[in-house]
């Protein structure tokens, strides 16, 4: 006879949870530090690295993160390099999200008016300080909106990793479902937990969009 | 001292790909000299100052500011950038800084001193500009003469030889140009060696050494006020001013 949904199932889905907010975290966290390199290197001036990166986000965001994920624990494997689940995709998606944070990022360092630029240049600022006290500061207030609404994108696309046999929330929930034949519940269950994480995400990034609307009117 | 010669422009050539924006222009600016440069819109006033800072590449000629020959290496624009100083139309104060952290940034970060050494000698401009009590506040809550007060500490700070202005009056309201250009004139009265682009022809009767006109890209005429105004030589230039001082 079939195990009911219990505690015992529900510790598994919490599981589940912990590994989906790590993977997150770890390409989260991955994919703002090559990010913020990709988004440097796409606005930094010199037209050959411009056009690498560019090609770079280019494949990235045009092809599906499933293929990228396959590429790597599959791909890899191939010429020898066998990866554990968890840290093939946690590099596959600290690459791609790499890409989209990096064009999120570069949207913003070139929406800072040129004039915040030439004043730090005239004041005989160096490119780092003009980047990390004048740019950057005003460019991630800016991309701050489009920035939480990718970190929710990502919480959510962490479910492509069962396809490699990473048992995250959505793959523990698949395989609970299966032992207890009560798919509406489980994936009930399941769904509020991706709820509870996104929503507060999700509401703090349309209150810091409305106060940015706010700032740029006065 | 008076004799000393701190910019020389020659032979300067700009273009915008195929849109020439300066034409051999010869500039000599001695120290303390106070200079105007006008002229209609897209004349190359603005280009012309920008060029002494290396805000834009010049594709001809020679530029040398106390001394140093500008050329497109970074160690050159550095050390003109640090004799230079700089005022723009539309203030660029950073937006994200206390007016005090505006005028210590640069101090800080490109000459090098100490946060105190900063704060003092920020202080002691913003005292200059009479702005003194606003240090805390940040741009937005000040007006835009206030603003441009600001400005103009922020690159007094860098305690440069020549400052450049780049329009200083012509995105503020009515009431708040005389506070800027009260300023100015101070700071001329002190000695400050000034290029001022600017329209603003009552300021450039009780300060400047010589009014530059340009047109096209090109130096038209060039005079004491004096001469200038009462007995301009060019038939462009009369028209110019006739066409400025009817709204004044």
């Amino acid at each position: 006879m079939a195990p009911h949904f219990g505690l015992p199932e529900f510790g598994f889905l919490l599981r589940g949870l912990q590994w989906t907010m790590l993977l997150t975290l770890v390409a989260f966290a991955g994919g703002c530090t090559a990010g913020l390199a990709v988004a440097l290197l796409r606005t930094c001036g010199h037209k050959g690295v411009e056009w690498i990166t560019r090609i770079y986000i280019g494949i990235f965001q045009g092809t599906p993160l499933l293929l990228q994920l396959f590429v790597v624990y599959y791909g890899l494997a191939l010429t020898g390099l066998k990866l554990d689940a968890f840290v093939a995709v946690a590099i596959g998606f600290t690459v791609n999200a790499s890409a989209f944070l990096g064009e999120i990022w570069r949207g913003a360092i070139q929406a800072v008016p040129r004039g915040q630029t030439e004043a730090a240049m005239a004041l005989g600022l160096h490119y780092s300080s003009r980047m990390r006290d004048i740019v950057l500061p005003q460019a991630i207030r800016i991309s701050l909106p489009a920035t939480i609404g990718y970190l929710v994108q990502l919480i959510k696309g962490t479910s492509l990793a069962a396809i490699v046999g990473f048992i995250e929330l959505a793959r523990a929930g698949q395989i609970v479902s299966n032992q207890t034949f009560q798919p509406l519940l489980v994936f009930g269950v399941v769904g509020a937990m991706y709820f509870i994480l996104c929503w507060p995400l999700s509401w703090w990034g349309s209150r810091m969009e409305a106060r940015l609307a706010l700032a740029n009117q006065r | 001292m008076q004799d000393q010669i701190l910019i020389e422009m020659k032979g300067v050539q700009k273009w915008y790909g195929g849109y020439q924006a300066l034409r051999n222009v010869d500039l000599t600016v001695r120290r303390g000299e106070k200079i105007v440069l006008c002229g209609p819109s897209g004349s190359g006033k603005s280009t012309l100052i920008r060029c002494i800072n290396r805000l834009e590449a010049i594709q001809q000629g020679s530029i040398v500011v106390n001394g140093h020959r500008l050329d497109d290496s970074i160690k050159a624009i550095d050390v003109v950038r640090q004799d230079v100083g700089m005022v723009f139309q539309s203030f660029n104060l950073f937006p994200h800084m206390t007016v005090l952290q505006n005028c210590m940034l640069a101090p800080i970060r490109a000459r090098r001193i100490s946060k105190v050494e900063a704060e003092a000698t920020a202080r002691r401009y913003l005292e200059r500009v009479r702005i003194g009590d606003q240090a805390e506040k940040y741009p937005a809550q000040l007006s835009g003469g206030q603003q441009q007060r600001v400005a103009i500490a922020r690159a007094l700070c860098m305690q440069p030889k020549v400052m450049l202005f780049d329009e200083p009056t012509s995105a503020l309201d009515p009431e708040m140009v005389k506070e800027v250009l009260d300023t100015m004139i101070g700071l001329a009265n002190d000695g400050m060696t000034m290029i001022c682009v600017t329209h603003e022809m009552g300021f450039a009767r009780q300060v400047a050494d010589r009014v530059i006109f340009m047109a096209e890209g090109q130096i038209i005429e060039e005079g004491a006020p004096d001469a200038f105004f009462r007995n301009p030589q060019h038939a462009r230039t009369r028209q110019f001013l006739g066409e400025i001082l009817a709204h004044h």
